[in-house]
């Protein structure tokens, strides 16, 4: 790495920032063929910032990508940001004719369009109105003005005059929220304007499979995992990539729905709801590596799992919306690998763990510490004869325990509250003066030494 | 026998005549011995050894009490030698008399008690409170009554460190508190009566009481149990504080005290922090949070690793509100508990391990660090094993491999289905306990006006509540066996907030 690229990225890791070392094993262009819209920008934008190997390619192509577009705010952050890596590109020098011809075309046009809308407006004609509005949208969202853009697209709900007007409002609201990762929106705009209930008209089916997707994007964002699962996994490979490119690839399904499944459901379901899913089969024969793991964990070969999945770890670290949830969904999966692993036994040698296991982190005594602490094992480690034991749930013990600690808390919590309405009924609560924090007995010091002042 | 001897043995009267009959009578013998005590004073105080002789406190417990009474005051009774025999005879007297008859004449057992603990008290301290101990159990067996006595007490007991007395008392579970207007029209000496009609500031038996003293007594109550080193018992008291109920805002400073108390002590009961119980009011969680705040954060870091947050947060308390609030050595206790916390924590992970990885995997918070040796390690284990906190044993191989602590395991198995039963039953037997108990609290509670408004308003809720049912259902109200008068509704309408 030269100078200027390692301080770029030291400045980078200094903000918290995720830094990708590992060349990764997609190619660049060809994964950036898979989206359409905004997200090109933001997704070559995100992997200039992450990753050391691609940095300088990812970040001259960001600036390309601006350059063929209107938001000149984004053209600047990338030729920045290039110049920081690399300065010597000739990408990397700010094209300042084009920046303000720029900013004044989006002016213009932003003039042009909000008067035509309010011409529309003094028309009366609802129709135009509504275009008015969504033209004006779609322009703020090429600048990148996107709070003015959810402005506009919201203001062309009153003037819709059928349903597919409202589901196409809804989507451009879920595309903004989205780019915003306004993930709480996205779900809010989809349970409102984008939902169908017919599946056979393939427009629905669209119109689903968009919906799924953007949902399991926004439940992903939430760390509600095993939702994120489910909406990805149902997605229909029958719809074209082009009505969803624009927030997601055909690959990015299957790698979002098989990593969250893999980290959420157990064996029985992975094979039900993605192996035995003819649809989401076909998602996972673009990442047949997602396929392999599913298979291998399905299988109970948990360490050959875990190990497809680190060496595409880079890769995942790289996309704008899993980046921050890799580190625990790996862990979840490993997690859950390695209670699946010990339950068909009474007693495990922890070198034949280690063997298995041998991840990055700690080592396994350590990790299986922790997860006996956390409560997501129930083990014990002998750390003399260096083994671990499952221990068995006695299901009679536990209910026994638990019968008889219920009666015990009944008891006391009813002689508890039986004295509490005695005090109340003998007018003997503490009474303040409505205002929270007053006071109203001396200190109890103090009444040590007041004796015999009790009456 | 002296006509006037068979004056004080005149009652009680023989068994089978009834509670009525038995009240009326009691007052009719201490009439009769007032003006026997009036009219034979010098009698009484010359005589005093030999009346008493013939009278028995177990048996004419109101005679006997009266003449202690007269004794106390009379003026020839003021020397070393009286007073010596006149503590043998209120022990005697307390640890024997007749609760029944004393119910009669509560005001006077009152008086003669306050004697026994009082500062001009004829006993030390440590007597004094455990006669005092045995005559509140004696009159009320259950201790389920809180009375200006035992308040005192404690009180005695706590400033004078004499705790160990007075444990049979504070150990049992207040339930009732005294209560003006809490007389019932049946007779006193009625043995059927729950505590509360007869222990109450008409019977005389206690005085009045207020939500300080009640504080005080549990707080009181926790500090002798801390003493004693009794953790459960005192973090029930310092909780019965937390949790005391309070209205319009309000919050004692007492609870706020006790809330840093049942913090600490909950740290050293369970190894972590406990939390606030359902009950507790919103005004005292609001103030706990800020006042309790450095408290919470010492907390907090118990449940750490290592021990340097911990021994960060002590040093941030120490030097300003532990030694104001007597804290000082009870956070000591809870820093030097940390490392046993953590040991005793390992048998949730472990089944062996050694002593050198012990020592790898928990600290004292005492030195901010790991123990300085293996030895030290054994040491501490060794205690542990000793006061039964830790169960295991540590195991030293003879080949001269390193000691280790193998964790004795609790019994797998469950109950035998007769053990099990023999246990539920116990538990049923408590819970069928609570029957009296709630009956007695339901008759004191109807007469209470608050607690009358509210049965109406609920009951009116559930006759409306009832009523729409039926009118959904298609019934009209004439159906209903409720005809309760509309009432406007002025909120109706107005949506919640």
């Amino acid at each position: 790495m030269d100078d200027q690229k390692l301080a770029f990225f030291t400045t980078i890791e200094d903000q918290g920032s995720v830094i990708v070392k590992e060349i990764p094993k997609f190619d660049l262009d060809l994964y950036i063929q898979n989206y359409q819209g905004r997200t090109r920008f933001e997704r070559l934008f995100h992997i200039g910032r992450s990753s050391v190997p691609l940095c300088v390619d990812a970040l001259k192509a960001a600036v390309q990508e601006a350059k063929a577009g209107r938001d000149i705010l984004r053209y600047q952050m990338a030729v920045n940001s290039l110049f920081q890596a690399a300065p010597n590109e000739p990408e990397a020098l700010l094209d300042k004719a084009w920046l303000e011809a720029q900013a004044k075309e989006n002016r213009d046009t932003t003039i042009n369009l909000q008067a035509e809308l309010q011409g529309y407006k003094n028309n009366l004609i609802k129709e135009s109105i509504r275009m008015g509005n969504e033209d004006l949208g779609k322009h703020f969202e090429a600048i990148g003005d996107l709070e003015a853009a959810m402005d506009s697209f919201w203001k062309m709900r009153p003037d819709v005059s059928s349903t597919e007007q409202l589901v196409d409002i809804g989507k451009l609201l879920v595309r903004v929220a989205i780019e915003r990762h306004d993930w709480k929106s996205v779900s809010n705009h989809l349970s409102k304007h984008v939902n169908s209930a017919n599946d056979s008209d393939p427009k629905a089916k669209a119109l689903k499979t968009y919906s799924r997707i953007a949902n399991g994007i926004a439940a992903l964002g939430q760390e509600r995992y095993k939702e994120a699962a489910f909406s990805f996994v149902e997605a229909s490979s029958d719809v074209a990539p082009e009505v969803y490119n624009q927030i997601a690839s055909p690959n990015d399904v299957a790698i979002y729905g098989g990593l969250l499944a893999l980290a959420t459901m157990d064996r029985h379901e992975l094979q039900v709801n993605l192996l035995d899913n003819d649809s989401f089969r076909e998602f996972l024969q673009r990442e047949p590596h997602i396929r392999r793991a599913i298979t291998q964990f399905v299988n109970g070969r948990y360490a050959a799992c875990i190990e497809i999945l680190e060496s595409y770890r880079p890769d995942y670290l790289l996309d704008i919306y899993l980046q921050k949830h890799v580190p625990k969904l790996y862990a979840d999966i490993r997690t859950k690998s390695i209670v699946q692993y010990l339950k068909p036994f009474s007693c495990v040698r922890l070198d034949t763990m280690q063997k298995a296991f041998n991840g990055p982190g700690p080592s396994i005594e350590d990790e299986l510490s922790t997860m006996i602490k956390d409560g997501k094992l129930n083990a014990r480690i002998d750390a003399i004869n260096k083994s671990v034991m499952p221990l068995s749930t006695n299901s009679r013990q536990q209910m026994q325990s638990y019968a008889l600690q219920t009666f015990e808390n009944y008891e006391k919590q009813s002689l508890d509250r039986i004295r509490r309405m005695n005090i109340m009924a003998a007018d003997l609560e503490v009474k303040g003066s409505r205002k929270p924090g007053a006071t109203n007995d001396i200190p109890l010091s103090m009444a040590m030494e007041d004796a015999g002042g009790l009456a | 026998m002296d006509s006037r001897l068979t004056v004080l043995t005149a009652f009680p009267p023989a068994a089978g005549i009834d509670n009525e009959e038995y009240y009326k009578e009691s007052q009719q013998h201490a009439k009769r011995v007032r003006e026997l005590l009036r009219d034979n004073a010098q009698w009484i105080r010359e005589s005093a050894d030999d009346i008493l002789k013939h009278v028995n406190p177990a048996v004419c417990s109101l005679s006997y009490l009266m003449i202690l009474e007269y004794l106390l005051q009379a003026s020839g009774w003021t020397s070393q030698q009286a007073h010596e025999r006149l503590a043998s005879y209120l022990t005697e007297f307390f640890l024997q008399f007749d609760a029944r008859q004393i119910r009669c004449k509560g005001s006077i057992w009152s008086d003669v008690l306050k004697e026994v603990y009082n500062e001009h008290s004829l006993f030390p301290a440590s007597v004094a409170v455990e006669v005092g101990t045995a005559a509140l159990l004696r009159l009320d067996p259950s201790g389920s009554i809180l009375t200006s006595h035992h308040c005192n007490l404690v009180e005695l007991a706590y400033s004078t460190g004499n705790v160990g007395p007075v444990l049979p008392l504070i150990q049992k579970p207040i339930i009732y508190m005294p209560a003006k207007g809490m007389s019932t029209t049946q007779p006193l000496c009625d043995m059927s009566l729950p505590p509360p009609a007869y222990v109450n500031p008409d019977s005389q038996l206690t005085d009045g009481l207020t939500s300080f003293a009640v504080l005080q007594y549990d707080f009181l109550c926790g500090l002798c149990f801390t003493e004693r080193r009794m953790w459960q018992q005192a973090f029930d008291a310092f909780e019965r504080c937390v949790t005391y109920p309070t209205r319009d805002g309000g919050c004692s400073k007492i609870m706020t005290e006790a809330y840093n108390k049942w913090i600490l002590i909950g740290l050293l009961l369970t190894g972590k922090p406990p939390a606030l119980p359902e009950t507790t009011s919103q005004a005292a969680k609001k103030i706990f949070a800020t006042q309790g705040k450095p408290y919470k954060l010492f907390a907090q870091a118990f449940k750490a690793n290592t021990a340097g947050n911990l021994v960060r947060e002590f040093e941030v308390i120490n030097p300003e509100l532990l030694p104001n609030e007597g804290n000082v050595e009870l956070a000591k206790l809870v820093l030097a508990h940390y490392q046993r916390w953590q040991i005793i924590n390992l048998r949730n992970v472990y089944t062996n391990i050694s002593l050198d990885k012990i020592r790898e995997l928990t600290q004292s918070a005492e030195t901010g660090g790991p123990l300085p040796s293996v030895e030290a390690v054994d040491q501490l284990l060794q205690s542990m094993i000793a006061d039964g906190s830790l169960r295991g044993v540590i195991e030293r191989p003879t080949d001269g491999s390193p000691a280790y602590l193998t964790f004795l395991s609790a019994p797998t198995q469950g109950l035998s289905e007769v053990e099990f039963s023999a246990k539920v039953n116990k538990v049923a037997q408590g819970i069928k306990a609570l029957e009296p108990i709630i009956e007695a609290t339901n008759k004191r509670l109807a007469s209470n006006r608050e607690y009358i408004s509210h049965t109406v308003k609920r009951q009116f809720d559930a006759a409306r509540e009832h009523k729409l049912g039926l009118q959904s259902a298609g019934g009209g109200f004439e159906e209903s066996p409720f005809h309760i008068e509309e009432e406007e509704d002025l909120m109706s309408g107005i949506p919640a907030h």
